[in-house]
């Protein structure tokens, strides 16, 4: 591996052995249903099974339509914010 | 380690930056799995559609937006122009005021009781008061326990009109406190009573019905201070804290005469500006100011008393008044006859008037020349 593949591995260990990602998690979730990101895809979850048809959906439809659309409709703010903790948690923990 | 220290510092900004939206764009995955998840197993088990209706109910309950109707469509004060009809008493109420109203018509609830009471109450002692003003004179024994029972009397029914006061809109006609207010206004409800001995529960007196002899006698009785606004006397007490003393000498010289200050002086009046320097002037005319009876008292009891009257600085007001500190203030007085403010002295004689009146008659009669007829009856 890579210096820098290990190091993300690193980073991602102590980040879950910190517990910091399930608090970034849930601090996303939060923020996307406060500023109604999880109603508006929601929403275009209905247009897809109707489309597909109410019995016939699968996970992986629905996963193929949502995500790209989920990951476009995160407003600004709430992404800067979440940059903000995890760059935080960089410096903090990069180096050791 | 050390190397790896070094290459991890080693690492730019940019990199360090990529790594945090990897980071980033991980979270983010996770959210929307986790909203497919959801949609997706509320589709199977059936409760995803549970929130749409058919567009005939969604019209019913769509939102109201009309004037003078709230979003439900509903008519905002529509019982509260509606008007009842007491059973009780057969009035047209509103609505909002039936349930207090009848409340009170058919008597029952917490606070007409409290009402009856309280009406009862001051009933009570208007009814008193009236009837027992005019024998106030007569029952000179029983002044301070009959005013102290009074007072406990009006302070009583006012708790009680206090309570129910609490009780937003509810105005008594009768109220204890409305005609207390009336009393203190100095008689700007009632007509002149010409009799100066008739306490009228809303007067002052009019002093230009009085002749000079009952002037004085209400002067030596009553405050006396005329009001700007009814032109009357004020009826209160001598020391009532509505006047100054000097606003009493003022009206006494008005009424009675730069002259009479020294025959009121002598006397009990509560205002000695100058008093103190005229012990001597005219203890005759005392004599006609006061009942001869009276006078023929004192003089017995000047006789009688002789011994413990010796000392002028001593008056009798030291053996007799009720407050030491009124003695006190006469010694003090005496030695600056005429020097001292008229409000001091008028205080301090003020209340003297209000102890002891014959102590007041005795001791003018002490500094003048019955003072040296004492001296010799002892010697």
């Amino acid at each position: 591996m890579s210096k820098e593949a290990q190091m993300r591995a690193t980073i991602n260990q102590k980040l879950i052995e910190m517990g910091e990602r399930e608090r970034l998690k849930e601090l996303l979730r939060a923020k996307l249903i406060e500023c109604g990101w999880k109603d508006q895809l929601k929403a275009h979850c209905k247009d897809v099974i109707r489309e597909k048809g109410l019995e016939h959906v699968t996970v992986e439809d629905l996963v193929a339509e949502i995500t790209p659309k989920g990951r476009a409709l995160v407003p600004d703010s709430v992404k800067k914010e979440l940059l903000q903790r995890i760059k935080t948690f960089l410096a903090q923990h990069a180096t050791l | 380690m050390k190397m790896e220290e070094m290459s991890l510092s080693g690492l730019d900004n940019s990199k360090l930056e990529a790594m945090a939206h990897e980071i980033y764009t991980d979270l983010i995955d996770d959210a929307c799995l986790g909203l497919c998840f959801e949609v997706h197993r509320a589709v199977k088990c059936g409760y995803f559609l549970l929130d749409e209706t058919d567009p005939e109910s969604m019209k019913d309950f769509e939102i109201v937006d009309q004037p003078g109707v709230d979003i439900f469509g509903q008519v905002y004060n529509q019982w509260k122009n509606k008007e009842c009809v007491c059973p009780n008493c057969n009035r047209s109420i509103a609505a909002s005021r039936f349930a207090p109203h009848l409340e009170k018509c058919l008597g029952m609830g917490r606070n007409s009781s409290r009402i009856a009471n309280r009406r009862i109450a001051s009933s009570n002692n208007m009814n008193k008061s009236e009837s027992d003003q005019e024998d106030n004179d007569d029952i000179n024994d029983n002044d301070w326990s009959y005013g102290s029972e009074k007072k406990a009397k009006k302070r009583k029914s006012d708790k009680v009109f206090l309570h129910s006061l609490k009780q937003p809109g509810f105005v008594n006609p009768n109220s204890p406190r409305r005609s207390k207010s009336i009393k203190h206004k100095n008689g700007e409800l009632s007509t002149g009573s010409s009799d100066p001995y008739k306490y009228t529960y809303n007067s002052g007196i009019n002093y230009e019905t009085l002749g000079p002899e009952e002037l004085r006698s209400l002067l030596t009785t009553q405050c006396g201070v005329i009001s700007e606004h009814t032109k009357k006397m004020c009826t209160r007490s001598l020391r009532c804290p509505q006047h100054t003393d000097e606003q009493r000498r003022t009206v006494r010289v008005f009424l009675l005469g730069p002259s009479a200050l020294t025959e009121l002086c002598s006397s009990r009046s509560p205002v000695f500006p100058g008093g103190r320097s005229l012990p001597e002037p005219e203890p005759s005319v005392e004599n006609d100011s006061y009942d001869p009876s009276e006078n023929q008292a004192l003089m017995s009891r000047l006789q009688w008393d002789g011994s413990s009257d010796i000392s002028p600085s001593d008056s009798a007001s030291s053996k007799t008044s009720t407050n030491n500190s009124e003695s006190k203030k006469t010694k003090k007085k005496k030695p600056h006859l005429g020097l001292s403010s008229g409000s001091g002295s008028g205080s301090g004689s003020s209340q003297q008037g209000l102890g002891s009146s014959s102590t007041k008659k005795k001791k003018p009669k002490l500094l003048a020349p019955p003072t040296p007829s004492i001296y010799n009856d002892i010697n």
